[in-house]
């Protein structure tokens, strides 16, 4: 460090080279993505070179570094928790805005049975035996005659019916 | 990875010679002799108590004067100390304001209770605390420059530590301009203030010491 203060550039890419190789666990271990810790690691270089002039080489080199990693390290972690709590603010807000309760539902079995009884015929056997008798799909096909992929568009535009009758 | 080296490559293209921040001590010094060429020169307009030379017989007088005179010096030192990322590896010498605090209240404690009869309290109040703040508002815009010329990563405790160097210099001035004995005075309106004073440097050091 007393040689890059003195603007060796070698020895001063070698020292952060050094101080990014043993900062990286450090950071690893108190950080979930690795992307969190590549970000993270590149703020604590910059803090330490806009720093550097506070390091005067008469003292250990590390606890000083530390400190700089410790410190950038408390507000990436403050910054990530205030934006979780923001969201959790928005969803308490979202609630007071809700009219019933998201838990309760108005639709039951029973609304969902008869509309199926509504659909055309292929489509209401389609969806029973899928629902209801447990078939997949290729089951279904092979039983009414039919290829898979076109017992599964007429499933789809079942679900598509019935979901706009059911919401409105 | 790859992202690190292109940093690293691009930081070391930017090594001036760079001039290593003074030690803590000489720092401190440097902002106490600022601070006392401020408290002289501002002694000299604004003259000395008529009294003074019969208070400097006055033992609690002299007391509450040096104690002040040792919060001035531990938050000056702390708050040069708290300007380096790593205190510069002082930690305990950060603390020394609370035990100069400890003594200064025990000071002001046993003042107090020497001053029996009480002296009358002073006509005024607030005027108190506002000459102090006015006065020490110098000395804390220089010690908030000077500070941020460094890399707190205390922030919050360097702001509180600053105000209150700052507002123990406003408050040995008042004592030694004011003509006043009331330690009850002094105590609610020269250093419950100071105090309160500090406790805002907490927000204040985020403010103008983040980096």
């Amino acid at each position: 460090m007393r040689q890059s203060l003195n603007g060796d550039q070698r020895a001063y890419a070698e020292l952060l080279q050094e101080t990014s190789r043993f900062l990286r666990p450090f950071l690893a271990k108190r950080l979930s993505f690795t992307n969190e810790v590549d970000d993270l690691l590149q703020e604590i270089l910059i803090s330490i070179h806009k720093a550097r002039h506070t390091y005067d080489g008469n003292r250990p080199y590390k606890p000083w570094v530390y400190a700089i990693a410790k410190f950038r390290l408390q507000d990436h972690l403050r910054a990530h928790y205030a934006d979780q709590l923001h969201h959790a603010d928005d969803l308490s807000e979202m609630e007071e805005f809700l009219h019933e309760d998201v838990t309760e539902s108005a639709i039951t079995y029973e609304s969902i049975s008869g509309e199926v009884e509504k659909l055309p015929e292929k489509q209401a056997i389609i969806l029973r035996m899928m629902h209801q008798e447990g078939y997949t799909a290729k089951e279904v096909a092979e039983e009414m005659g039919m290829n898979e992929s076109a017992v599964k568009v007429a499933a789809h535009r079942a679900y598509k019916v019935l979901r706009q009758k059911l919401e409105r | 990875m790859e992202n690190i080296e292109e940093l690293i490559d691009k930081l070391t293209q930017d090594t001036a010679a760079v001039k290593p921040a003074p030690h803590p001590f000489v720092l401190s010094a440097k902002w106490m002799g600022g601070a006392m060429a401020y408290l002289i020169v501002s002694l000299m307009f604004s003259g000395l108590r008529p009294d003074l030379m019969a208070k400097l017989h006055e033992p609690w007088f002299v007391a509450e004067i040096a104690a002040l005179a040792c919060i001035f010096i531990a938050t000056s030192l702390s708050a040069a100390l708290l300007s380096f990322p790593d205190m510069h590896q002082m930690r305990r010498a950060v603390f020394a304001p609370v035990a100069t605090f400890a003594l200064f209240v025990l000071v002001m404690f046993l003042a107090w209770q020497a001053d029996n009869p009480p002296a009358p309290l002073p006509v005024h109040s607030f005027e108190c605390t506002a000459s102090i703040a006015l006065f020490s508002l110098l000395p804390a815009v220089w010690t908030f420059f000077e500070m941020r010329k460094f890399a707190s990563t205390h922030y919050h405790w360097a702001g509180c530590v600053a105000l209150l160097f700052a507002f123990s210099i406003g408050a040995i001035w008042l004592r030694l301009y004011e003509t006043n004995d009331s330690i009850m005075h002094v105590v609610e309106w020269h250093y419950l203030p100071m105090i309160a004073f500090g406790i805002a440097g907490l927000w204040l050091g985020k403010l103008i010491l983040k980096w």
